[in-house]
C-alpha cells in the first residue's frame, strides 16, 4: 500500500467517524422536525449540486459534487449523502426528493434519442418529413438544410381507420395492420412506438386501442399515444411531441428508475419528484408516461425559484433573466403569475406542450464575439466550459463577453471563492483580436461586446413583456444564473426599470426553484365552440369530466384535500382567428366576453366589433400544494466590515477605484453606492454608477436607479 | 455622424427585434388563414428617403416607398400619418398583385422624419371576378379584385374609416378584411413606436449613418461576389413558363447579365416574351432581380441583411414595355409568382452558366388549388398552397415540400375543420425529386375529397411541359399533375392552370406538385443514400436502377449489381430538361 493510498484511507475514516457524530446529532432533530427535510439535486455539465433544506427552520445546507456522466445517478446519490452527512441529518428524515433534469433535453437536442418508431393515419406516411412546408423566417431559402427528423420515414407505418372532425368513426382501425407494424418496428430495432391518428384529440378510440394492441404485440417497448401526450389540434406538431416524448421515454424510464433504486438503497423512501416545464413539479411514475414534460425542466426551476425569491422580498412584478455559458432564459412574471403557453419548441422541433412563457436566446458569459462580414457579432457561438472564455487559461483565444468584463474591471481575478482564477492578461489579449480591425480602443471593444449582448437580451425582454401587454418599466429586473447579476443594471438602464432583484444565490436558484415548487398539471379538452352557442350546462359538464381527471391526478400523486388546488382557463379567440388567448373562466358568458375582449385590447392595442368569439379549449389547472420552507436570512454585517479592498474599472467617465464587497457579510438594511462589486461563491454583482444597492430583510439584494 | 461599428450592430438587431415584434403581433391577430396559418406577410423598416434598410428575406420587393412619395410628397408627412396602397401598375410592381396590401407609416423624432415602416399582407379576397380574387380566367386587370392607389388611412392618427368601410364592402369576407386590416395598422404602428426608440436612444444622425452603411455593406457583398460569379462579358440564360392557363405558351424569359470591364453589372431582359392574355404577367420593378441576386449571395453572411443594397448592386435593369415582365395596363397579373419562380430559377441559372454548374438547380413554382361554393347555407373559400420541391445545392440535397420563404402549410386536421373537405392522402410525390448526386427536393401528393354538395375549383401548376431543370449532371425534377376522381371511370386529367372545374360531393381530387432538379451525376449519389431514399418513399426501385443506377434488392444494395449498372455511365451536360444541354430554353 502507497502512502498516499494510507493517506487516503485515514480521510475517509475521519469523515466516517465526523458522519456518525453528526448523524446522532440528526437524530435529535428529527425527533423534533418529523421527516422535514427536503432535498434538491441539480445536475450540471460539470457538478452536480445539492440543496438540503429543513422546511422548518430554514437551515440549508448545500454540496457540489463532480457530474458523472456516464452514469448521472452516481454524482445524485454521492451528493446526496455528502449532503446529508454534512447537514448531519440521516436518510430517514428527508421527506422529498425534488430534481430538475435535463436528460430529455439533451437527447433531443443531440439527436440521440432512442430508435422509435411512429403509427400514423393511412395516407400521412410523410407527415414529419412535411411537417408544416416552411422554413424559418430568418433562414436564406438557398442554404437552408431540412433538419434530419427523430424518426426516419422507414420507421413510419400507415394504418387504416379514420376519425373524422367531428370525431365520428368513418372507417373502423385496421387491427391487423396495427400488429403487424408493431412487429415491423421491432424487427427494425425500435425501442419505441409513437402513434398518433388525425382527430384523436376530438375522439381517442382507435389511439387507445392501437395502443391496447402494441403493447400485446411488443411487450417491454415504451409506447405511447398522443392523446395522452397532448390532445390538440395540428397533426404535425401533435406528432412531432408524441414521437419525442416516446424517444426519450427509454432513457428517462431507465434514468428515473436508477435513481429510485439508489435512493432505496440508501435508506431515503421519500417520494421522488421531477420538475415539469410548466414550473411544477411531478411524481416519477407521472413523469415515465410523459417524460417529454420535463423538456423545459430545468429553465423553469430557475423561474419558480426567482418568483419565490421575489415574493418573499414583497415584489410581485418582475422579468427573470437567466444567464448562463451559452444561452440567456427570459421570462415575464406579472401579478406572480407566471403564464403558460403551447407554442414552445426544443431545437428544431415544435414541442406544444404546456410550458412557462419563456424566450431563450444564444447570449451568455461565453459568447464568442466575432467579426463577420465587417460588422462585430456576439454569439450564438460559445466557447461553453472548454475550453471556455480566454481568460480562464484554458486555450480559448476568442474574446467572450465574460472577458469583456474583465477587461473593464467588472469582475474580481478570483471567482468561486478563490477556487478559479482569471487571467486579465488574455482576456486583454482576446478583446483586442477584435478591437484592432475595428480600429478601436481595448477599452471601447469590450464596452462594445457587452452593449451587443445586453441589446440582444434586451430584444428577448421585450418580446416576453411587451408583445405580452405588459411594461417592463414597473417590473423589477430579477438577474440570476452565474452571469445575470453583472448584466442586470445595464438591462434595466436599456428598458427603462429603475429596479433589480437579485437573488441572495443568484448561481443557485434551481435548487431554490425545486424546493419552492408545487405539484402542478393541466387537463384540457378542446371544444371549438362560437360563444354564441355555448350553453353553460355543457360548459360545466366539460368542466366536470376535467375535474375527475384532475382528481384522479391528485389521488395518484397523493395530495391532501386541503391542499388542492384548480383554475378554470377558458382558451379564446375571435372566430377565424389563429391563436388562442387565456382568460379565467366564468360561468356568467358575457362576463367571459369582456374578460377576453378586455384581454386582446391589452395584449393587443384592439379588440373587434361585429365579429364573434370562440371557445376553443377548456383548460383545469390543478396545483397540489407542498409546504414551502423556510427561506434563510441574512446577517447583521455592516457595509464597512463586508469591503474587501477596490479594484480599478473603466467607466465611460475614466477609471475609478471600485470597492469591492463580500456579499454574505452584508447585513439587512446595509447600502452601498455603485460603482461597486458584489462578490459572493455563486455569482458577481456590477453595481453601476447611478444605481444603489441595499440589503433586504430576505437576503436579497435591491438595485434601485438614483433619482427613481 | 457617423455610427461606430458597435453601435451598427446594435440598430441592425434592434431593427431584426422591431420585425420579430411586428410579425408576432400580425400572426397572432390576423383573421384570415392566408395570413395566420400560412403566413403571407412580411415587414421592413427603410431609412428618411425610403430606401429598404432593413427588409425580409423575400426577393420579390420593389421599392415600396415611392408610390407613395409621388402622390403625398415626403415633406408634407406628419407623424401619426399612414399610407395605404395596392396598386400594382400604379406602384410600378412595387406590389405586384392585388392581394398584397402594403401599409407604410413615417417614423418621426422631434418632428424629422427618420424612417419608414412597412407592413405587407396578402388579404384572401378583395373582389374581383372570382372568390379569392385570384383566377386563371382573369383576362383584365380589373377582375382581380378593388384597386388601392396610394392613400392616406390615417392623418395625425385619424383614421378615414369610410375608406376601410368602402374596402371592406369590397370583399366577400368582410369579416376577415377587417381583422387582417386592424392587424396590419396595428403592427405597422408597433414597428412605429421601436423604430422611434431607436432614433430617440442614438440620434437622428447615427441612425441615419447606419442605415447608410447597412445598404451600402450589403452593396459591397453582393457587388463583390458578382465580380467573383461572373466574368467580364455577357452571360445568358433562357428559361420558360408552359402556359397563361388561356391556351397560349410557352413564354420564354431571356435574361443576359453583362459585365463591363469597369465592373458594372446591366441586367437585359428586354428579348423575354411579349406580355400574356392571362394573369400570368409579372410587372417587374425593376429592383426585384437584385433583391433576388442578393438573397441569393448572402447566403453564409449571417452578418447582412437583405435591403436595397442587393438592387444597387446591379448598375441597370433593362425591360421592354409589352413584354411578360413589362406589361400593359390592363393586363392580368394574379398568377405572377409562376413567372416570379420561374425567373428566380433563371437568374441562377445565370450563375450556373458563369461558374460551370455551382449553382442551385431550378425549383418548382408553389401550387395553388383553390375550391370555393356554398355549404350548410354558409359560402367558403378555401384556398389552399401547396408545397412544392426546391432544387439541389452543390453542398446538400434540394428542399422537400416547402412552399415559399416562411409560408407554412394548412393542417389537414385545421383544413377539415374548417372546410368541407377530407384530406385523404398528404405524402411526398414519389420520385418528383431529379435525381442527382444531390437530390431535388419532392414535391408533395395531396388527395382531397368532396363534401360539399358543389364548389367550383381553380388549379395553378407550372413547369409541366418544362420541367425544373437539372445542373451540373444532375437531372430534371418531375412535374406536377391534377387529377379528378382517379381510378374511376370518371378520371380526368385537368389542365394545369384552370378555373372553373365543376366539383359535386363526393369527388376526389388528387393534386401532385413538382419537384426540384438535381445537382451533380446521379452515379455519384452514394448507393446507400438512395437506399434510403427508397424506404422513405422519395424514390422508387425502378428510378433507383434507372437514374442512379443502384440496384435494390430485399431492402438492401445489391453491390454486385450496382456495379454493372453503374460501369455504363452515361455522359452529362451542364444542365438537363428531358435530356442533358447547355441550354433549356
Amino acid at each position: 500500500m502507497s502512502r498516499e493510498q494510507r493517506a487516503e484511507e485515514g480521510r475517509e475514516q475521519r469523515a466516517e467517524e465526523g458522519r456518525e457524530q453528526r448523524a446522532e446529532e440528526g437524530r435529535e432533530h428529527r425527533a423534533e422536525a418529523g421527516r422535514d427535510l427536503l432535498v434538491a439535486v441539480d445536475i450540471g455539465g460539470t457538478f452536480t449540486d445539492i440543496t438540503l433544506q429543513s422546511a422548518a427552520t430554514g437551515a440549508a445546507w448545500t454540496a457540489k459534487t463532480p457530474s458523472t456522466p456516464h452514469d448521472p445517478s452516481e454524482a445524485f446519490i454521492t451528493g446526496v449523502s455528502l449532503a446529508l452527512a454534512q447537514a448531519g441529518c440521516s436518510a430517514a428524515d428527508v421527506g422529498r426528493v425534488l430534481h430538475g433534469t435535463t436528460v430529455a433535453t439533451n437527447l433531443i437536442l443531440e439527436g440521440k434519442t432512442a430508435p422509435t418508431a411512429l403509427l400514423t393515419t393511412q395516407g400521412f406516411r410523410h407527415v414529419l418529413e412535411i411537417g408544416r412546408a416552411d422554413l424559418p423566417r430568418r433562414d436564406n431559402l438557398w442554404s437552408w438544410v431540412k433538419p434530419k427528423r427523430p424518426v426516419p420515414p422507414g420507421l413510419v407505418f400507415e394504418v387504416g381507420g379514420r376519425i373524422g372532425a367531428d370525431g365520428t368513426e368513418l372507417a373502423p382501425l385496421d387491427e391487423a395492420a396495427v400488429r403487424a407494424a408493431a412487429e415491423a418496428a421491432v424487427a427494425a430495432g425500435a425501442k419505441a412506438i409513437a402513434i398518433c391518428f388525425l382527430h384523436s384529440f376530438t375522439n381517442p378510440a382507435h389511439e387507445r386501442r392501437a395502443l391496447e394492441l402494441v403493447r400485446q404485440a411488443a411487450p417491454g417497448l415504451a409506447a405511447t399515444a398522443s392523446c395522452d401526450v397532448l390532445p390538440v389540434v395540428r397533426e404535425y406538431e401533435r406528432s412531432m411531441a408524441t414521437v419525442l416524448n416516446a424517444a426519450v421515454m427509454p432513457a428517462v424510464t431507465t434514468y428515473v428508475q436508477r435513481l429510485e433504486q439508489r435512493l432505496a438503497a440508501a435508506g431515503i423512501a421519500a417520494p421522488l419528484l421531477l420538475m415539469k416545464s410548466n414550473g411544477g413539479v411531478a411524481g416519477a411514475a407521472s413523469i415515465r408516461q410523459a417524460p417529454a414534460q420535463t423538456a423545459l425542466s430545468g429553465p423553469a426551476a430557475g423561474v419558480v425559484g426567482a418568483l419565490a425569491m421575489a415574493r418573499e422580498a414583497g415584489v410581485a412584478d418582475i422579468i427573470t433573466v437567466d444567464i448562463g455559458g451559452t444561452s440567456a432564459d427570459i421570462c415575464c412574471i406579472a401579478g406572480g403569475q407566471v403564464g403558460l403557453t403551447q407554442t414552445g419548441r426544443v431545437g428544431p422541433w415544435p414541442l406544444p406542450l404546456p410550458m412557462l412563457d419563456m424566450v431563450t436566446i444564444g447570449a451568455g458569459g461565453g459568447s464568442i464575439a466575432r467579426i463577420v462580414g465587417g460588422a462585430l457579432t456576439v454569439g450564438p457561438q460559445s466557447a461553453g466550459a472548454a475550453p471556455g472564455p480566454a481568460c480562464y487559461g484554458r486555450g480559448g483565444t476568442e474574446p467572450t463577453v465574460t472577458d469583456a468584463h474583465l477587461v473593464l474591471g467588472h469582475l474580481t481575478p478570483s471567482l468561486l471563492g478563490g477556487r478559479m482564477t482569471l487571467d486579465a492578461a488574455l482576456a486583454a489579449e482576446a478583446v483586442q483580436r477584435i478591437a484592432g480591425p475595428l480600429g478601436l480602443s481595448l477599452e471601447a471593444a469590450a464596452r462594445g461586446i457587452l452593449a451587443i449582448a445586453d441589446n440582444n437580451m434586451v430584444g428577448a425582454i421585450r418580446v416576453v413583456s411587451v408583445e405580452r401587454g405588459h411594461d417592463p418599466r414597473g417590473f423589477a429586473l430579477v438577474p440570476f444564473g452565474g452571469a445575470g447579476p453583472l448584466h442586470g443594471c445595464a438591462l434595466a438602464g436599456l428598458l427603462g426599470m429603475t429596479r433589480v432583484l437579485v437573488p441572495p444565490s443568484p448561481g443557485v436558484l434551481c435548487a431554490q426553484g425545486l424546493l419552492a415548487a408545487d405539484l402542478k398539471a393541466e387537463f384540457s379538452r378542446t371544444i371549438a365552440l362560437p360563444l354564441g352557442q355555448a350553453e353553460p350546462a355543457r360548459l360545466a359538464a366539460s368542466f366536470e369530466a376535467l375535474v375527475a381527471e384532475a382528481s384522479a391526478w391528485f389521488e395518484a400523486e397523493a395530495v391532501r384535500p386541503q391542499d388542492r388546488r384548480t383554475q378554470r382557463v377558458a382558451l379564446m379567440r375571435y372566430e377565424e382567428q389563429g391563436h388562442e388567448l387565456a382568460v379565467p373562466f366564468s360561468a356568467d358568458l358575457d362576463a367571459l366576453a369582456t374578460a377576453f375582449a378586455a384581454a386582446h385590447e391589452a395584449l393587443y392595442g384592439f379588440t373587434l366589433t361585429g365579429i364573434g368569439m370562440e371557445i376553443v379549449t377548456l383548460r383545469l389547472e390543478a396545483t397540489g400544494l407542498l409546504p414551502a420552507p423556510a427561506m434563510p436570512r441574512p446577517g447583521e454585517g455592516s457595509a464597512a466590515s463586508a469591503m474587501l479592498g477596490t479594484q480599478p474599472m473603466l467607466l465611460p467617465e475614466g477609471e475609478v477605484q471600485a470597492p469591492i464587497y463580500q456579499r454574505a457579510l452584508l447585513g439587512a438594511g446595509e447600502r452601498v453606492a455603485g460603482p461597486a462589486i458584489l462578490v459572493q461563491l455563486d455569482a458577481t454583482t456590477l453595481v453601476q454608477p447611478g444605481w444603489s444597492a441595499e440589503v433586504l430583510a430576505s437576503g436579497a439584494v435591491l438595485l434601485t436607479r438614483d433619482g427613481a | 455622424m457617423t455610427c461606430d461599428p458597435v453601435t451598427l450592430e446594435i440598430i441592425r438587431g434592434a431593427a431584426r427585434a422591431a420585425q420579430a415584434e411586428m410579425e408576432a403581433l400580425l400572426e397572432r391577430t390576423a383573421m384570415s388563414a392566408f395570413i395566420r396559418e400560412k403566413k403571407d406577410f412580411y415587414t421592413a423598416i427603410f431609412d428618411a428617403d425610403g430606401a429598404m434598410a432593413v427588409g425580409s428575406d423575400l426577393p420579390i420587393f420593389g421599392d415600396i416607398v415611392g408610390p407613395v412619395a409621388r402622390h403625398f410628397p415626403l415633406e408634407t408627412m406628419r407623424p401619426g400619418d399612414l399610407y395605404w396602397y395596392n396598386d400594382c401598375y400604379g406602384s410600378r410592381g412595387a406590389v405586384s398583385h392585388s392581394n398584397d396590401q402594403v401599409f407604410l407609416a413615417p417614423v418621426f423624432l422631434k418632428e424629422a422624419r427618420v424612417g419608414f415602416v412597412m407592413g405587407w399582407a396578402h388579404f384572401s379576397d378583395i373582389g374581383g371576378l372570382r372568390p379569392g380574387s385570384l383566377s386563371p380566367d382573369a383576362s383584365d386587370h380589373f377582375q382581380e379584385g378593388i384597386i388601392i392607389p396610394p392613400v392616406r388611412l390615417q392623418r395625425g392618427g385619424e383614421t378615414n374609416t369610410d375608406l376601410l368601410r368602402a374596402f371592406w364592402r369590397n370583399s366577400r369576407f368582410p369579416n376577415q378584411s377587417q381583422g387582417d386590416t386592424r392587424a396590419l395598422m396595428a403592427a405597422v404602428r408597433l414597428g412605429e413606436k421601436r423604430v422611434e426608440e431607436i432614433a430617440g436612444r442614438f440620434g437622428a444622425a447615427v441612425l441615419a449613418d447606419a442605415f447608410a452603411q447597412l445598404l451600402a455593406r450589403t452593396e459591397a457583398t453582393v457587388r463583390a461576389k458578382l465580380c467573383a460569379a461572373f466574368p467580364v462579358g455577357t452571360t445568358r440564360f433562357n428559361d420558360a413558363i408552359d402556359s397563361d392557363g388561356h391556351g397560349n405558351g410557352p413564354f420564354v424569359l431571356r435574361l443576359a447579365l453583362t459585365r463591363t470591364p469597369d465592373d458594372r453589372f446591366i441586367l437585359d431582359a428586354t428579348a423575354t416574351d411579349d406580355q400574356a392574355p392571362g394573369p400570368v404577367n409579372l410587372l417587374m420593378h425593376p429592383d426585384v432581380p437584385g433583391m433576388a441576386l442578393g438573397l441569393y449571395f448572402l447566403q453564409g453572411e449571417p452578418g447582412q441583411v437583405l435591403n436595397a443594397g442587393g438592387p444597387r448592386a446591379i448598375d441597370e435593369v433593362k425591360l421592354r414595355e409589352g413584354s411578360l415582365l413589362w406589361p400593359r395596363s390592363p393586363a392580368p397579373l394574379g398568377l405572377r409568382g409562376l413567372t416570379m419562380m420561374r425567373l428566380l430559377a433563371a437568374l441562377h441559372g445565370l450563375v450556373a452558366v458563369a461558374r460551370g454548374g455551382e449553382a442551385p438547380a431550378a425549383h418548382s413554382a408553389y401550387v395553388i388549388l383553390a375550391m370555393r361554393g356554398e355549404h350548410k347555407g354558409k359560402r367558403f373559400l378555401m384556398t389552399d398552397g401547396v408545397g412544392v420541391g426546391y432544387g439541389a445545392r452543390p453542398f446538400a440535397d434540394g428542399t422537400d415540400a416547402v412552399y415559399f420563404v416562411a409560408q407554412e402549410n394548412y393542417p389537414a386536421e385545421f383544413m377539415e375543420l374548417g372546410y368541407p373537405v377530407r384530406i385523404r392522402e398528404y405524402a411526398m410525390h414519389l420520385d418528383s425529386g431529379g435525381a442527382g448526386q444531390f437530390r431535388g427536393g419532392c414535391g408533395v401528393v395531396r388527395e382531397y375529397e368532396v363534401l360539399a354538395e358543389s364548389a367550383v375549383m381553380a388549379v395553378r401548376i407550372d413547369s409541366v411541359v418544362n420541367p425544373p431543370w437539372g445542373v451540373a449532371g444532375g437531372m430534371n425534377g418531375g412535374s406536377g399533375r391534377c387529377v379528378l376522381n382517379p381510378g374511376t371511370p370518371g378520371e380526368r386529367l385537368l389542365p394545369p392552370l384552370s378555373d372553373g372545374t365543376a366539383l359535386k360531393r363526393g369527388d376526389v381530387v388528387r393534386l401532385q406538385t413538382g419537384g426540384g432538379g438535381g445537382w451533380g451525376h446521379p452515379f455519384d449519389r452514394a448507393p446507400e443514400l438512395v437506399l434510403a431514399d427508397v424506404q422513405g418513399g422519395f424514390t422508387s426501385p425502378e428510378a433507383a436502377a434507372r437514374d442512379y443506377g443502384v440496384m435494390i434488392r430485399d431492402g438492401a444494395v445489391d453491390a454486385t449489381a450496382t456495379a454493372a449498372l453503374r460501369s455504363a455511365r452515361p455522359a452529362a451536360g451542364l444542365f438537363h430538361r428531358r435530356e442533358y444541354a447547355d441550354h433549356v430554353a
